[in-house]
Formats: C-alpha cells, structure tokens, sequence
C-alpha cells in the first residue's frame, strides 16, 4: 500500500489539506478508510482512497471458476511410495501445503527425496534444504531402480535430465528463506506466461529447524514469523499452482506421547498433516493421516523405502 | 516485498508500519534524515540501518537471473558430481570406515553417541586409507553413548587423522577440538599421533618400495600443532565460541575438522527454562550448520545418553530430547554387546543402517580382534 503523499502525483485531489485531515485521524496510507467528513472536496479525496483500495484487492471468484482452476492447474502428483499414494488417495495436491510429522529418523527425509525425484522426471523441483541432508546418492538410486537399464550412457542421460530439474538450496535462518522464496515468487511469475518445464513442487526441510529458535521468547513476534511464513506458503502454492512440502518434527508432549512441533497455532495452517513413524530395526514405516481436505483422518498406512 | 519480510526489530517495525510504510517502494525514495525527522520515533543510526538493510533486499530482487531459480542454488546432477569428488577422514577403522561409506564426510554434522570403538591395529592393511573415495562431503555427525565406551577417544582420532597428508588419501586439514567436560588428554593425543605415523611410514614401506623418495617428514609434535584447542565452561562460552568461529575459519581455511567434546554438557544442569534451551540449541545447530556448508568442513558432535522413562521400561536415548536429534544430519550410535564395543548408525540421508565393532587400543582406535578372518587386501 502507497503513502498517501506518494499517490499525490497520480491523483491530484488527494492534496494537503486532505492528507492533513487523514493524517489527525490517524490514516497515513490508503488501508484505511474514513466516512466522515464535512467538505466536498474532502468527500471526493475519501472517495479517491476508497477506490484505490477497492482496485488493489484479489478479485472475487465464483464456484464455477474456482472449480475449473481445480480442474485444469490443481493436480496430484504420486510420491511413488504406493502405501502413501494409496492412503492420499493419489498422492499430494497441487495448491495445497502438505506437512509431514514424525519423531527423528522416521522417513521424512526419505519420502521427501523420493517424491522429488517422482515430480522431478516432468517438472521442476525446488528443495530448500536446513539441515544438509539432501543426498544426490539417493536421488540417483531411486532413479536407477525405476528405469531398465538399456545401457549406461543412456542412464547417464537420463540422470542428467531428471536431476538438473531439481534445485536445491540451503537456508539456515528464517529471514533467509524469505530472501529465496520472494526470489522464487518472481520467477514464478515469469514462469506462467512461458510453457515448458515448469516448477511445480517446493520442499522445505525442516521449518521446524527455521522457526523453533524463535519461538518461546516472550515476545510475539515468532509466532508472527511463523503465520506470515504459511501464509506465504499457502499463497504461492494457490497462486502459480506448486504443490508445497513441508517437515516438521516432534516434541515430547504430557504423558509421555509425542505430538508435533511448532505449537498449536502452526496446527491448523497445512492443509493436510501425515504422521510417520518406524518399526525399531526394520524397514517398515507407518503413516497415518492426522489432517486432510478430503480424506478422513485417522487412516493409516505402512510403507517400506 | 513486505516490511514484515525484513530483518529488524519488532519494536521498530511496529513503528514502521504505524507511520504508514508497509511495503519498500515506500522505503525508496526516502532519506534517512526524513525518516528519523518524520512521523517515527527513531534515531538517526536506526533510521540507517532500516534503509540499509531494505535497499539490501531490493537489491536481490532485481538480481533475478535466469540462468538459476534462486541465487546460490544448486541442481542435484552439479552436487552428485561435486560429492563423488570429496574427501573422507577415516576413523582408523576399516569396518567403520565401510559403513560411514568411507569415513567422516564433510559439510555434514554428524552426532556419534559413543558405545564401543574397537579398532584392531593388527595390521596396516586394516588402516584403510581413503584413496578409493574421495568426496568432502560435508558431515554433521552425531555421536552418543554410555560414559566409558570411547567418545572422547574417537574424538581425539579423528582429529588426529584429519592432518593425515593428502599423499595418502587424508585430507591434511587442521582440527579445531572444542572441550567442554576436561577429557582431552594431550598425552594420550601424542600416543595417538605417534601411532598414526608409524602406520604411515609401515604403509609407505609395503606399497611402495621406494620408501627413500616417500620418507615420512611428520612429527607427532607438527600433529598436535595443528589441533587447535578451546576449552569452555559454560555454556554462553560455548555460544560466544560458536559465533567466534565464524571469524576463526575465515582465517584459518584449512580447518577441515570441528569436534565438539560433549555438545550437551553445559545445557543439562541448572538449566531451569526449557524453552529457552530449546531456542538455543537450535540456534547453535543452525550456525554450525552454516559453518559445515559454508567452509565445507566436518562437524563432529560426541553427545551423552540419558534413560527415557517410558510405559514402566527404561530406555536409553540420547540427551538433550527430540528437537535436537531433529537436527543433526546423521546419528551414530555407540553401544556395548557383550564384551565388544559396536558402532551403529542410527539415522543418515543415505547411508544404510548398519552397526560396525571397533576396540580402543594404546594406538587409538582400532577394528575389533575378534573379527581377523575380514582382512582386505589395499
């Protein structure tokens, strides 16, 4: 939003004598608006600020459109994990921010490889990554196993291919993964007008590790952190159509369970929550849903990686 | 870009956006005279500081280029090859070595919970040196487990053994040794370092036989030269020393190695916030982290074990809870079975779990007698 004395030059009616008026009743950028006043010209600069604001929100949408974005842009992509697609119903959605929950050593990195290296054979991928734990090794064996191998030179090409979709970058505070996601954002929006390979998948482990460090001080502004952070997750995932990826990891809660990190208020941020977990000495894991759009909660799993 | 977006104080943002500046377009054309002047509260050092730190975030807008999504980014394919052409620092144990897939990696933090470290030295072909992978991947390891089952002593290898040259697939880096708990023994260091140099000049004497060329210059006195020792007793020295570092490797850039003796020592007693330990621990992992990636060097953190109390059983787990295991890239722990000390590795992104014996020696660590017929031919 502009300061009122900024949008002097393109409405000239919002003169001083306006913006002193606005200024004693405490409005200093067009947010605000105000509905009394004594004096025409005052009535024509409120009227002015008024219009501005009307231009610069979303436009509203209807059922039907909203439903034929659904259709055409808001896709499925299969993780390649049978149990977890088959529990998603699908895999994750398109527009929507998926969270997964579990104690450490529990798969999440792992499911987290696999699904890029699933997405990353026909779109781009973007994994930001906190705690150095993206493995090229991984991705490349997980490849290998799913393609028959005519000949070496060929598996190289297409390693080549499918893992130059797949950017990763390391963030280690909170202000930097703001710096790479606002980057992000205009990239997208270059991205829409153009075809070709598209980036349709961001990761981001874990967003426990950014945000914990911040929380619990008696200050509020963690936890604003934290809102801001998935509203801005939320936001580019609606909007330039990614499907968003999140990890998030456990804490000790009272009786002795575990529940998730980050606090109630993260709670009802993704849209939809898995919760893994791992049988002690084998390779067996357990997922069970604890929030979903459209799956009941509570179903659960077992996959092996 | 959002005001919000901007690494300042809250009290200072609150101001900001009461004057009205929500967005930096509003921030542009201002100077900084005109903000401390105007509707704001704030000196004129602050009003600087809030106009440098925005034109810094402007700058990386327009800085978009097209060849990368995002700056500093890299694909999986560049970091495949740049993986397969680092460096590993051996932990002097051939059946270690072969389940951490070579040895320490650097640019990872790896957390080992000590439980047993037997090493044989009974033979130079048992000393695997590092010549067949060669990857300085980074490594933030941890490690854990009961007192008395070698931590300290796996420390103090790894730290000896990062200095090994590069003549015999070492790295040839310098060590910095961080003790919070006392338990670095420099003599037990120079026994160590003279070892690993009588297992050098006996290798250099099997493989090659133009030992004349190839004789070995080291001294265990240049060894422990090129450990750099900190010793803390608290733990706001271990976060002052933490932010020191920073300055320390930039100008020591041939550190190759950070061991951490006991990473959890100072935070388990008189600790009476837990949220603030939280906030802490995780702050210090971060920059450690960010130490690892940037200066592509192996962080090593020895941790102790503590019983969970869990539906009547007693269980040993690792100190310092759930969050802070979260953080580490991997886990190893160590562990006694029966007489024998194991190493198993808990959690890695890509090495496979797997637990290796190992035995603490005079000579350091060594692989575990008991299994001779595993001998390999270098």
């Amino acid at each position: 939003m502009a300061r009122l004395a900024n949008l002097e030059t393109e409405y000239p009616v919002l003169d001083s004598t306006v913006r002193n008026f606005c200024a004693s009743h405490g409005i200093f950028s067009a947010a605000f608006a105000e509905q009394n006043n004594s004096s025409e010209r005052l009535k024509e600069g409120i009227a002015q600020v008024l219009s501005i604001i009307d231009d610069m929100h979303q436009p509203w949408l209807n059922g039907m459109e909203l439903l034929e974005d659904a259709k055409r842009n808001k896709h499925v992509f299969p993780t390649g994990i049978q149990g977890i697609d088959l529990l998603l119903g699908g895999g994750i959605r398109v527009g929507q921010l998926t969270e997964l929950v579990g104690p450490s050593s529990s798969g999440k990195t792992q499911v987290c490889l696999r699904t890029a290296s699933n997405v990353a054979r026909n779109h781009m991928v973007l994994y930001l990554d906190t705690g150095n734990s993206f493995s090229p090794q991984r991705i490349a064996y997980f490849l290998g196993k799913t393609i028959n191998p005519s000949s070496a030179q060929a598996k190289n090409q297409f390693l080549q291919k499918v893992m130059s979709n797949i950017s990763c970058h390391s963030v280690f505070d909170i202000f930097a993964m703001f710096d790479v996601l606002h980057q992000l954002e205009s990239y997208l929006r270059c991205q829409d007008g153009r075809g070709g390979c598209q980036m349709r998948l961001l990761i981001v482990d874990s967003i426990s590790s950014l945000i914990s460090p911040l929380l619990g001080s008696s200050s509020t502004q963690g936890r604003a952190l934290m809102t801001s952070t998935g509203y801005l997750l939320k936001k580019l995932a609606h909007q330039h159509n990614l499907a968003v990826l999140i990890i998030n990891h456990t804490v000790g809660g009272e009786g002795g369970y575990s529940k998730p990190a980050l606090g109630d208020s993260w709670k009802c941020i993704p849209h939809s929550r898995l919760f893994l977990s791992c049988d002690r000495g084998s390779n067996n894991y357990n997922v069970s849903i604890l929030r979903h759009p459209s799956m009941a909660s509570g179903k659960a799993a077992r996959f092996v990686i | 870009m959002e005001i919000w977006r901007l690494p300042i104080s809250a009290s200072q943002r609150g101001k900001l956006i009461s004057a009205g500046y929500t967005s930096l377009s509003s921030l542009s054309s201002i100077s900084s005279s005109d903000l401390a002047r105007g509707e704001l509260n704030v000196s004129e050092s602050e009003a600087m500081n809030i106009l440098k730190v925005a034109s810094h975030s402007r700058g990386s807008e327009t800085s978009n280029a097209s060849c990368s999504i995002v700056e500093g980014a890299q694909s999986a394919w560049d970091m495949l090859h740049d993986e397969e052409s680092l460096m590993h620092i051996t932990t002097s144990s051939a059946d270690l070595d072969n389940i951490l897939g070579g040895g320490i990696h650097c640019k990872e933090v790896t957390e080992i919970g000590w439980s047993s470290l037997s090493l044989i030295v009974n033979s130079v072909l048992k000393y695997k040196l590092t010549t067949a992978f060669g990857s300085e991947s980074i490594i933030f390891m941890l490690i854990g487990g009961v007192p008395g089952i070698g931590k300290t002593q796996l420390g103090i290898q790894i730290a000896v053994n990062v200095q090994i040259p590069n003549d015999f697939g070492g790295l040839g880096g310098k060590a910095i040794y961080i003790d919070t708990e006392g338990s670095f023994m420099v003599e037990r260091a120079f026994q160590i370092a003279e070892a690993c140099i009588e297992d050098m000049s006996e290798y250099n004497r099997f493989l090659r036989k133009d030992f004349q060329e190839c004789k070995i210059k080291m001294q265990p006195q240049d060894i422990l030269e090129n450990i750099f020792y900190f010793r803390i007793c608290s733990y706001t020295e271990q976060i002052a020393l933490i932010n020191y570092l920073d300055k320390f490797l930039s100008e020591h850039k041939d550190v190759k190695v950070i061991v951490v003796d006991s990473v959890t020592f100072h935070f388990r007693q008189d600790f009476d916030d837990m949220a603030l330990r939280t906030r802490v621990l995780s702050g210090m992992a971060l920059k450690l982290m960010n130490l690892a990636k940037r200066f592509s060097l192996a962080v090593v953190l020895l941790n102790q074990v503590t019983t969970k109390h869990t539906e009547a059983s007693f269980q040993l787990a690792l100190a310092l809870g759930d969050s802070w295991s979260h953080t580490c890239t991997n886990r190893i722990v160590l562990y006694w079975n029966g007489n024998e000390r194991y190493a198993y590795i808990d959690k890695s992104p890509s090495l496979r779990s797997a637990s290796a014996a190992y035995s603490v020696t005079a000579r350091g660590i060594r692989n575990s007698s008991s299994s001779c017929k595993r001998i390999k031919m270098m």
